[in-house]
């Protein structure tokens, strides 16, 4: 068994009447990291995800974890993997403890060690005050907690989270992000969806850009931005510009855009050193005064929004 | 318009319930247009039974079955004995005759062959029992008497020729009439179930926490949104209980076309508009769909049961009787029953109907002081 | 695995407040209700005491037969008597007669008997016929007796004696002995036919039960499906111990409700302890099947799931006689196909059976409808409980 890859996608494509929802996909997970899986809504991240799970039928391609074929009836794989799915699936009629009792017990036969997996989950999801409310006395972020406490309690070496963010107050979610680097930490590889490139950047080691069921950008989140067509970008909080100076601002060296909406001026440089000394000392020559100036790298919400475009989904 | 249109498509996720309700109704409908008398037994006049003639050929026993069959109801069944049993069971007859093999001639050999009989112990067995006893005594007497079969039967038949004039009162068409009784009767179960089960849900559709905040920061006043949907609510009301006076055209016919007819639908539409007032009071009281669910089903059942909508209530212990007069069921369900019996139309027959129906309105005027006082409540805590 | 999902199935549908009410509450408040409206049916039914007048003119009191005969049959000391008789004035009597206190009067127009009633109706019939036979034995008698004189006046003998004849005819036509054997079943109380089809309506309302555990354990259903099926235990075995919880709930839930019915309602399921327990174990499987089959078959959210099988059961209960006993016959005579095919008939018609017949023919002929309703229900079913991947959830 190769050791190196714990998910090996070849191939992978999923047609629901017509429409390919996955086409051609193909990337491994390595052990001990946190893979993103990027995209916007509808790219095709759930149904990789389901597929990989053996849950949906796909049209070809193949799949393997730990290095085996994954099936239906692959308990022993199964029992290494721990799901959080985008819905909250718990029972209205058990207390937190109970939820998390129940599925545990699904992977774990043992009553002392299952005990002491629940506890260590409790910690983690920080429910420790809530184990015997019931889901529906719960607030919308602590039911994520429970939800992802559900899907890890047994410990996996494997885990897919699937988008556990969403609607999730701060405090919830960086709870929630301190305990996934934690779970990795401890050892597990993390296979994790969001639409949130903050978290991605935050959390992942590797990060895959899907849209249309399609790899379009991959590597690590620096490397991503590489890919960005843009290096710099500036903004400049300026009171009645002149248009002229604009004129000349955009024909500068390496200047790509620069747009005056409000009192902000945006502009962004293309490859190049120095841009934003250049143009401190062309509004001094000008004599424009300015009240802010800054400097930034373009972030992965650039990236992002170049690749995929900027057309509204769903 | 919106919310008129929005509550259709609501309406139309619960047309199933509609849909069964209403086939409840049909189904009843339909075999208590077909079984005719039978069903309407309480009322009949003559019982029913069923003669197993083993002694076929034979005049003299002929001539018990003719008299037998010409004082009661002769009723068919399948030739087994569990055909013949189930009838007994179900109240199809209420009596049964067996006559023995060669039962004809053993009478005239002076004996007197015993015959096996099954009873649901009801007014109508006992009635048939006395006709056949008395025949047989007659028989029996006769038998003795003289050996020649055509001259014992025509002593018979002399000895037990009607000699009473019997008059008649009243000139109701009582079986159509009873037919639109229990039509009119088991429609108020399939009105009260079909109407407070969609209305509330219809309602706790629209009173989902979430989907009332919306409602309440739109720009449409509150109160005329809620009225619209009173209205509509009101509307779907009406449209059942118009499509069940439909019905009850085709399933009873003319009775429908005389006055007694008019009463029936008038007392039906009150008995509609309270439907809907008590769904609005169980809807302003329950948001949940499942709680409506049980309720309904309680409230409908009990009522129906406990106010003789199923039962007839004159077959229903007094002390049920007493409890019922709480439930609007109750009124309307008497207001049919007065109905079937009245002959002459004046202020005094009139009167105790008009009384009900009056009952009905302050029903109404009940429950919607209720749910008002109820939905205030929810508000002010909201 | 096997014992705790059985465990926390057990939690997840007693703590269901929805599933509680209608698997354990509503019957018994339906049986309540049942208990109430039929306690005074049967004997309704049976020949009360029928209220007549009997107009008191100079015409009725002439007439000795008919004065004497109703005043045995209305005699106040006798138990048995048929009338409660009153005697009064015609117009009195027509008072009574319009506000139905009576069912009827008596008029003696000379030696002409008139009976004069508002409707027909069985109690009017029996007056009419009573009278009837008071003439007719009159008659009877009268005839007898002039054959017998116009014997002796053949034979010789001019001077008969008139009372002794008639004394002795009047003996023969009244002691007269009928024979006549009741040979029909002890069991006739048509109103436990609206108990059996309440069981009958717990057994499919199980098919809740059924329907959740489906739904909890496959993930075409929901959620939590879907979260069952990523953990390394066979979709098999955790529906099989789902449902064996189910169906364990629902024959608790039974068991309370003929513990109720037996000893609150007095109902009579017959004497067989062991077949009644054979039938409701068929009746539960046929109904937690049900369950399964609506839950595996229509696509859609459990809401309207819940409301097809409660729509389903009502339907099939009222087509077994809940909402009329009369019902049930109807089908059985005219469409036998179709109690054939209802689960609720089977069941209702299973404790009938026991109850009425001796033989058991008819019993088991309906338990084994049952079982293989059963097997249809989960045959048709099992083809969406065993696929394993899905094309779209």
């Amino acid at each position: 068994m190769d050791n190196k890859y714990v998910i090996e996608v070849k191939g992978l494509t999923k047609e629901y009447n017509n429409l390919r929802a996955v086409d051609n996909l193909s990337f491994e997970v390595k052990k001990g990291e946190i893979l993103g899986l990027l995209g916007p809504n509808g790219s095709g991240k759930s149904t990789t995800i389901n597929c990989i799970l053996s849950l949906l039928k796909f049209s070809s391609g193949s799949i393997k974890i730990f290095g085996e074929e994954m099936s239906p009836d692959a308990y022993d794989i199964k029992r290494n993997i721990g799901v959080i799915f985008q819905e909250v699936a718990v029972f209205e009629e058990l207390t937190v403890y109970e939820n998390i009792d129940y599925f545990c017990g699904l992977y774990i036969k043992d009553k002392a060690t299952r005990k002491k997996c629940i506890d260590d989950a409790i910690k983690l999801a920080g429910l420790g005050e809530f184990k015997k409310f019931y889901p529906k006395q719960l607030s919308g972020g602590l039911l994520r907690r429970l939800n992802i406490a559900c899907g890890i309690a047994h410990k996996p070496s494997l885990i897919f989270l699937d988008e556990p963010t969403v609607a999730v107050d701060p405090q919830s979610r960086n709870n929630i992000l301190d305990g996934i680097k934690k779970l990795r930490d401890e050892g597990a590889t993390i296979c994790y969806t969001t639409h949130y490139m903050e978290e991605a950047e935050l959390l992942c080691d590797r990060i895959i850009i899907l849209d249309k069921g399609k790899i379009i950008a991959q590597g690590s989140a620096d490397e991503l931005k590489e890919l960005a067509s843009i290096e710099e970008k500036v903004t400049v909080e300026i009171n009645n510009l002149k248009p002229e100076i604009i004129e000349a601002v955009k024909s500068a060296e390496n200047v790509d855009t620069a747009d005056y909406i409000g009192n902000t001026l945006v502009i962004t440089y293309k490859k190049g050193q120095n841009n934003f000394g250049a143009l401190i000392d062309f509004m001094s020559r000008e004599g424009v005064v300015y009240n802010k100036i800054f400097s930034e790298r373009p972030t992965l919400n650039d990236v992002f929004l170049e690749l995929t475009g900027k057309e509204l989904r769903d | 318009m919106t919310v008129f249109k929005t509550f259709l498509k609501v309406l139309n996720k619960l047309k199933f319930v509609v849909i069964m309700y209403t086939v409840i109704l049909l189904v009843f409908g339909v075999f208590n247009m077909q079984a005719g008398d039978s069903t309407s037994e309480f009322t009949a006049s003559r019982p029913d039974i069923l003669i197993v003639n083993g002694d076929k050929g034979s005049v003299l026993t002929e001539n018990l079955v003719r008299y037998m069959e010409d004082n009661c109801e002769s009723i068919d069944v399948k030739n087994d004995e569990e055909a013949v049993d189930d009838a007994l069971f179900y109240r199809d007859a209420d009596y049964v005759i067996y006559i023995p093999e060669n039962y004809g001639k053993n009478v005239l050999d002076g004996q007197n062959p015993r015959i096996e009989v099954k009873s649901t112990q009801s007014a109508g067995a006992s009635f048939a029992e006395m006709l056949l006893s008395r025949y047989i005594k007659i028989q029996n007497i006769y038998a003795d008497e003289m050996r020649d079969e055509d001259e014992i039967i025509n002593k018979i038949n002399l000895s037990l020729e009607s000699n009473v004039k019997a008059e008649l009162t009243s000139q109701l068409d009582s079986g159509g009439l009873s037919r639109a009784t229990l039509y009119y009767n088991f429609a108020s179960y399939s009105l009260l179930a079909g109407a407070i089960y969609v209305i509330c849900l219809i309602l706790s559709s629209f009173n989902e926490e979430k989907i009332k905040k919306r409602i309440t920061v739109s720009s449409m006043n509150y109160k005329k949104h809620n009225s619209i949907l009173m209205l509509s609510n009101g509307v779907f009301a009406v449209s059942l209980w118009l499509f069940y006076v439909l019905l009850s055209f085709i399933f009873i016919g003319k009775v429908m076309f005389s006055f007694q007819g008019l009463i029936y639908i008038i007392n039906s539409f009150l008995f509609a508009i309270c439907a809907l007032t008590i769904a609005f009071f169980i809807g302003s009281l329950v948001n949940n769909k499942n709680a409506v669910n049980g309720i309904v089903n309680v409230f409908a059942l009990g009522s129906s049961f406990l106010c003789g909508a199923f039962v007839p209530i004159e077959w229903l212990p007094q002390s049920i009787v007493n409890a019922a007069h709480v439930l609007p069921a109750y009124w309307y369900i008497q207001n049919n029953e007065l109905t079937k019996t009245i002959e002459v139309f004046d202020f005094n027959t009139l009167k105790p109907i008009l009384v009900n129906m009056g009952v009905l309105v302050l029903f109404c005027a009940a429950f919607i002081l209720f749910s008002n006082i109820c939905a205030r409540r929810k508000r002010k805590i909201a | 695995m096997f014992l705790h999902n059985f465990k926390y199935t057990f939690k997840i549908i007693f703590r269901n407040k929805m599933l509680v009410f209608w698997t354990f509450a509503f019957p018994i408040v339906l049986g309540t209700l049942f208990k109430m409206a039929f306690s005074n049916i049967e004997s309704s039914e049976k020949l009360n005491l029928i209220d007549i007048a009997v107009v008191d003119n100079q015409s009725f009191k002439d007439n000795e037969i008919l004065k004497e005969a109703f005043d045995t049959l209305g005699d106040e000391k006798d138990s048995e008597r048929i009338f409660d008789i009153v005697y009064v004035s015609e117009d009195k009597a027509e008072e009574l007669l319009e506000s139905e206190d009576i069912s009827g009067y008596l008029l003696m127009d000379g030696d002409e008997p008139k009976i004069v009633v508002k409707q027909n109706g069985i109690n009017e019939t029996i007056f009419q016929y009573v009278t009837e036979e008071i003439i007719q034995t009159g008659n009877t008698v009268n005839t007898l007796a002039e054959e017998e004189i116009a014997a002796e006046v053949a034979a010789g003998n001019f001077s008969p004696d008139y009372k002794n004849i008639y004394l002795s005819a009047l003996e023969r036509v009244q002691d007269n002995e009928v024979s006549l054997k009741d040979v029909s079943n002890k069991n006739l109380s048509y109103t436990m036919i609206e108990f059996y089809t309440l069981i009958a309506m717990t057994c499919l309302y199980g098919g809740i039960i059924g329907m959740c555990a489906v739904n909890n354990n496959l993930p075409n259903m929901g959620d939590k499906g879907k979260r069952t099926a990523v953990t390394p235990v066979s979709k098999g075995k955790v529906l099989i111990s789902s449902l064996l919880a189910g169906y364990i709930i629902q024959l608790i839930g039974l068991s309370i409700l003929f513990v109720y019915t037996i000893f609150v309602l007095k109902v009579d399921y017959g004497d067989n302890l062991a077949l009644i327990i054979v039938l409701a174990l068929a009746g539960s499987l046929a109904g937690l099947s049900l369950g399964i089959a609506v839950a595996a078959l229509i696509k859609s959210n459990e809401n309207t799931k819940t409301g097809v099988l409660i729509g389903i059961t009502m339907f099939c209960c009222f087509l077994s006689g809940m909402m009329g006993i009369t019902m049930k016959y109807i089908v059985d005579k005219n469409m036998p196909f179709l109690g054939k095919i209802n689960p609720a008939a089977m069941i209702t018609d299973g404790f009938y059976s026991l109850y009425y017949y001796d033989t058991y023919d008819r019993y088991f002929v309906n338990v084994a409808a049952l079982l293989v309703f059963s097997l249809v229900m989960l045959l048709l079913s099992v083809r969406g409980l065993r696929r394993q991947k899905y094309d779209s959830i």
